[in-house]
């Protein structure tokens, strides 16, 4: 169980001594009962503060946010950021959640309301940290990994077919999949329309004919090539937090693209994203030993 | 024209609307009346846990809180072909235009929000200029309404913005739940017309149903909202707040994504592209589809300055729009307080918050 007013107080005290320029972190928002990131920098503010079940941002998010506005304004970090990361919900009571309230005690089990990423969660505890407040409760995963996918994949090619090819239809591309993906972090993205650099001689028949690998229209075509470029540019990266599906507001479950990338990456090459800083990565580590010849 | 409708009937009001009025025995043969069809219904179905709105099918289900998109997209459609253009080298270009297919739509259990961001969208898209590819939808939709007894979302707040659960502003008709039957009311002669198609399947309201009609609607009306606490200094407030340092500290959690804009029933921006299919002989057409003030290349210049560079000047664009800049143009919120960019916000940027955090600001 997490005290938090320990967060609250070593939050205050991280600011008040300088140890860090911005505490970010979850408040209660106004729009009903559910947290949003809050971006604390005055010590006072520390008390602001939340940890519960309805905190659930990625908030990694903002860290490249953080790193992106300093480069723009060529800023240099006056200290560092420290961040409120998210694990698994704290609520619990066996397989069950418990709500207390003022009418008594409601129980709901788990899985039907937790998210499957919650629910197949490996690593609910942070490797890498400075400070972590909680215990370790690694293998506390109430689903097998990628048991989501599998019950998916049960079904025969026709019936998946039909399923995606209907939340290819319903995507609308808002694009909030990659914008919410800490992982998705490019400057310039295939499907945006400035990726063509336009100068003082670029003709309007260079400007009419230049090459889009993705129109605007949300037809399932250019759909089916956006959600599969984000998929394929993610495997070997994505560490599987779900935001891309939780904040899809039509429900493509986006997250069983990822996580089919992330089952090859661990089956073909027993490799695992987030499981080292520093370590080798899937696709952009290169060694003398790799057979074949086509990269050397 | 008022009447009561069995919420048994509604099924036969629909194969009423859609049948062709000279159906079979009634002036015209089989072949024709197959192939023919009066309006073409649609209402809010569940799918994929989510309300969409869905060839009726025989049916309309009005049990849905609000859909999670806007019916903007009947007259607004998010993808619009304007032409296709063809160039065979050495001779002239060819042009050929697209004009929407001409069928009428009804569009059943539109919440009174929805139907108020239809005004909205016709003063866009007729003031001044004439939007053909909007209007030649628009002259084809009936907006079938369904008053919101209680506020389908905790969100809702269009008691703030001059609406109300039981407006029938934009609508052509508005129908209201009263338990086992509808209160069906004719808003304008389309909506006369709909009904009468319906003919003997309505009954005149008893001096009862009307007692319970003004009990239901004053009830929804007294039903706590979400608010916004000073909607018509809203606009001065706003202009005078332009460089406040507040916006850009309400965006920092802004993803940048188009959930808000999307969903929002005024929202009407949009771009135009040329979709090539063909380099050689060049072919295509040209296309125009939503956009969004809230992307980043939105007001990307092709010099590569950015007007609008961070989170905060977007936010205030989109909020200004709807309760500034619009305000000053038509003399109305262009907000209707459905709602929906609120509770679909992934990181809970709230306009109802904003609003009241900028006009409270004295700075």
């Amino acid at each position: 169980m997490i005290n938090i007013q320990d967060i609250r107080d070593t939050a205050r005290d991280m600011l008040a001594k300088g140890e860090a320029r911005m505490v970010i972190g979850y408040r209660r928002g106004t729009r009903g009962m559910l947290a949003e990131p809050a971006f604390i920098t005055d010590p006072a503010q520390a008390d602001d503060l939340v940890w519960d079940p309805t905190c659930f941002n990625n908030l990694s998010l903002y860290l490249v946010h953080d790193k992106k506005f300093l480069a723009h304004m060529r800023e240099n970090p006056k200290g560092p950021l420290a961040v409120q990361q998210r694990r698994s919900a704290a609520a619990f009571d066996g397989d069950d959640f418990v709500f207390t309230t003022a009418a008594g005690e409601k129980r709901l089990a788990a899985r039907e309301v937790m998210a499957d990423r919650c629910l197949e969660c490996r690593a609910p505890y942070p490797k890498e940290h400075n400070l972590v407040f909680g215990e370790d409760k690694t293998g506390r995963q109430l689903e097998a990994p990628f048991a989501a996918l599998e019950r998916f994949e049960a079904q025969d090619a026709g019936q998946r077919w039909d399923a995606w090819s209907q939340h290819f239809d319903r995507c609308m591309r808002c694009f909030a999949c990659r914008s919410v993906c800490p992982m998705c972090y490019c400057d310039e993205c295939v499907v945006d329309s400035i990726t063509f650099p336009v100068t003082a001689g670029t003709t309007a028949e260079e400007k009419a004919t230049r090459i889009k690998w993705i129109e605007r229209s949300a037809t399932r075509s250019e759909n089916i090539t956006y959600l599969m470029t984000r998929a394929m540019h993610l495997a070997g990266r994505c560490t599987d937090c779900g935001e891309c599906e939780r904040a899809c507001p039509v429900n493509v479950p986006i997250r069983m693209l990822n996580n089919k990338m992330e089952r090859e990456a661990r089956e073909k090459f027993g490799f695992e994203p987030g499981a080292s800083i520093g370590g080798p990565s899937l696709v952009a580590t290169f060694l003398d030993s790799d057979p074949g010849q086509f990269i050397r | 024209m008022e009447k009561i409708l069995d919420k048994k009937q509604i099924d036969g009001w629909v194969a009423a609307l859609t049948e062709h009025p000279q159906g079979v025995g009634r002036g015209c043969n089989a072949a024709e009346a197959a192939t023919t069809t009066l309006w073409e219904v649609h209402t809010p179905a569940l799918d994929e846990g989510i309300w969409t709105y869905q060839p009726a099918n025989g049916t309309a289900r009005l049990d849905h809180p609000n859909t999670k998109q806007s019916p903007k997209e009947f007259a607004f459609p998010q993808r619009e072909i304007f032409f296709s253009f063809e160039q065979i080298k050495g001779e002239a270009p060819r042009l050929t235009q697209i004009v929407p297919k001409e069928q009428r739509h009804a569009v059943f259990g539109v919440r009174p929000c929805d139907g108020r961001g239809v005004p909205r969208m016709d003063k866009v898209f007729t003031d001044h200029i004439e939007d053909k590819y909007y209007t030649s939808r628009r002259k084809n939709i009936a907006y079938v309404g369904l008053a919101c007894n209680k506020p389908p979302s905790p969100n809702c707040f269009c008691l703030s913005v001059g609406g109300s659960p039981v407006s029938s502003d934009g609508l052509d008709v508005q129908m209201t739940d009263l338990g086992d039957r509808y209160f069906v009311k004719a808003i304008t002669e389309t909506g006369k017309a709909m009904m009468a198609a319906g003919g003997k399947l309505f009954a005149d309201p008893s001096a009862a149903d009307q007692k319970l009609l003004k009990k239901t609607h004053d009830d929804a009306v007294a039903y706590p909202q979400r608010k916004i606490n000073d909607p018509d200094g809203a606009p001065a407030k706003l202009r005078a707040n332009f460089d406040s340092p507040l916006w850009q500290e309400m965006a920092q959690a802004c993803i940048g994504c188009g959930i808000c804009t999307f969903l929002c029933p005024t929202c009407h921006c949009f771009d135009i592209n040329d979709e090539v299919h063909n380099k050689a002989p060049l072919s295509g057409q040209r296309v125009r589809t939503w956009d969004n003030c809230q992307f980043p290349d939105f007001t990307m210049h092709s010099s590569g300055h950015n007007p609008r560079e961070g989170t905060g000047a977007r936010l205030r664009q989109r909020v200004n729009h709807k309760f500034q800049y619009f305000h000053e143009n038509f003399g109305m919120h262009q907000c209707t307080g459905c709602g929906r960019c609120v509770s679909e916000c992934p990181v809970g940027i709230d306009i109802v918050t904003v609003v009241n955090k900028v006009t409270e600001h004295v700075g």
